[in-house]
């Protein structure tokens, strides 16, 4: 039974020899970046080549080593040349590497890169900007060469896929120097057919070849265009910028147009899937209807329905008993009441009700009469005090008082009176109704009014004389 | 094959997930299969008959001629 098991060293023997008679792999290009660079003491160096989304081990032994004219770092972009061979050890492939050389291609990396940059911090790239891709179209434009594999894998691809679907092709240059404007003035005309999705693309080549598709214009151009873009430029490892740009980026045209259109096969396969799924689903809720159905049938009371106002009646009959008990306790009770009413001291002599009335009336009455004298009494006290007081016995006290302050007041003014002093031979000199008191307020010439005793002089001022 | 297509595989999808949660009554899910039923039987038709569309190619002068990629 286990001779069919195999030891590890035999299958990895097996794969390196794999490997080793694989003669694509006997010399290899790659273009990559270095990275876990590590110069061994022996002199061979140790690293791993790596890309966008994929990473290979390898080993530059000490020969080949010495004859490198730069010091390759972690992070520097160079193109090699080795065969791909098992380390039995480890089991890992790695790349023996003859030759490496830094890629020369820099500064179009340089621009690409600074391109990339820019476009993403302006918000090119930005996923909420990307349009859905439809999943049925009905149209698809194609910018690509008109000649070429490009538009033969893409349009084969869709006549394979989806023949129902309409393609038309904007016949476009893909390369060189007036490619980038060809590409946009494209796009501007595919913008006026009714296209449900628009493959922009072309084949595999050097990043000179691919330059075009990483232009600006060309990048603008798919950002403002209307229809969903899907940019499938060159091989799977290149990435141009339209790429970022496009609302969706496809590795190759092939997949591009596999991405565009969905597959006959797989849409019928859904539509009988979903008559299936629709068929159980409709059996299943009529099974259960029916079960339902039977257990409500054979519930206990669609059987014996009797049961249920049998015990209706049971609790009918209690009730009415309860009811009649009630009644006949109340009943004696309230006769009860009646006799005792009757025999009531009172009931049988109503009159000593309104003896006692009586009674009291007499006494209030007897009383009322006492107070009202009394009260009557206490009145002319008071009206005999009063007549007999002081002030009414002699009124002039009152104004005595006010009588003497007024006279006062009357001699004071009499003094004061200015008519008085006139009549002793006095007089009042005004100056414009203004009494004048000292030569200061008075010039020559003056006009001036004098009060005498008996009217007014007007008289002019002649002199001064100052008292000394 | 107008665009309907896809939009009636999104009502028969819907259809089916509200049948297939059983919050549906009884004669609502035979209405509603019935109707799905047509919706199944009217996208098949129109995947079957396929009438091939021709390619076609935008000129400099912006007409549309056939194209034929071996060429």
């Amino acid at each position: 039974m286990n001779e069919k098991y195999l030891t590890i060293t035999a299958i990895t023997r097996y794969l390196k020899a794999k490997f080793d008679s694989d003669n694509n792999l006997k010399m290899v290009f790659l273009k990559g970046e270095i990275s876990n660079f590590k110069a061994h003491t022996t002199g061979h160096l140790y690293f791993s080549l790596k890309d966008e989304n994929s990473k290979i081990n390898a080993i530059m032994f000490r020969t080949s080593a010495s004859k490198l004219n730069f010091t390759p770092t972690d992070g520097s972009k160079v193109l090699v040349a080795g065969r791909i061979s098992v380390y039995e050890a480890t089991g890992n492939y790695q790349i023996y590497v003859d030759e490496m050389l830094e890629d020369g291609m820099g500064n179009l990396y340089v621009a690409f890169e600074k391109l990339k940059k820019e476009l993403a911090k302006e918000g090119l790239f930005a996923e909420s900007h990307k349009k859905p891709i439809p999943k049925i179209p009905k149209r698809v434009g194609i910018i690509t060469a008109s000649t070429g594999a490009a538009v033969r894998d893409i349009i084969t691809t869709i006549k394979r896929r989806f023949p129902i679907c309409e393609t038309i092709l904007f016949p476009t240059l893909v390369q060189g120097e007036n490619a980038k404007d060809d590409i946009v003035r494209n796009i501007g005309r595919a913008e006026n057919f009714d296209l449900d999705v628009l493959i922009i693309g072309r084949g595999g080549g050097s990043i000179e070849d691919l330059w075009p598709f990483n232009e600006e214009i060309v990048a603008r151009a798919i950002y403002q265009c209307k229809i969903p873009t899907i940019s499938a430029v060159g091989h799977e490892i290149d990435f141009t910028i339209s790429d970022f740009v496009a609302d969706l980026r496809a590795p190759t045209p092939t997949a591009a147009a596999e991405l565009a259109v969905p597959n006959m096969v797989d849409l019928t396969n859904h539509i009988s899937q979903l008559s299936i799924r629709l068929r159980e689903a409709i059996n299943k809720k009529i099974k259960y209807e029916r079960l339902h159905l039977e257990a409500i049938k054979s519930s206990y009371v669609l059987k014996t329905p009797m049961v249920m106002y049998e015990n209706k009646k049971q609790t009918i009959s209690l009730i009415n008993e309860k009811l009649n008990t009630l009644i006949t306790q109340k009943l004696a009770k309230e006769k009860e009441k009646l006799i005792n009413l009757r025999s009531h001291y009172i009931l049988n002599n109503p009159e000593m009700l309104y003896q006692a009335k009586a009674e009291s009336i007499a006494s209030m009455a007897k009383r009322v009469t006492e107070l009202f004298y009394n009260n009557l009494k206490v009145k002319e006290l008071k009206l005999e005090y009063i007549k007999n007081s002081y002030i009414l016995t002699n009124p002039q006290k009152l104004y005595e008082k006010e009588q003497t302050k007024l006279s006062g007041i009357i001699d004071k003014l009499e003094l004061l009176n200015p008519l008085k002093i006139i009549g002793r031979g006095y007089s009042i000199t005004y100056l414009n109704d203004k009494i004048v008191k000292s030569l200061k307020q008075v010039n020559i010439n003056d006009t001036l009014n004098i009060k005498v005793n008996d009217g007014y002089i007007m008289a002019k001022i002649l002199k001064k004389k100052e008292d000394k | 094959m107008e665009k309907k297509f896809e939009d009636k595989v999104k009502e028969l999808e819907g259809i089916i997930a509200e049948l297939e949660n059983g919050e549906v009554s009884l004669d609502e899910s035979i209405e509603k299969y019935t109707k799905a039923m047509k919706l199944v039987k009217e996208c098949d038709e129109q995947l079957k008959n396929i009438e091939e569309k021709v390619n076609k190619i935008v000129t400099e002068d912006g007409t549309l001629e056939d194209f034929n990629p071996e060429n």
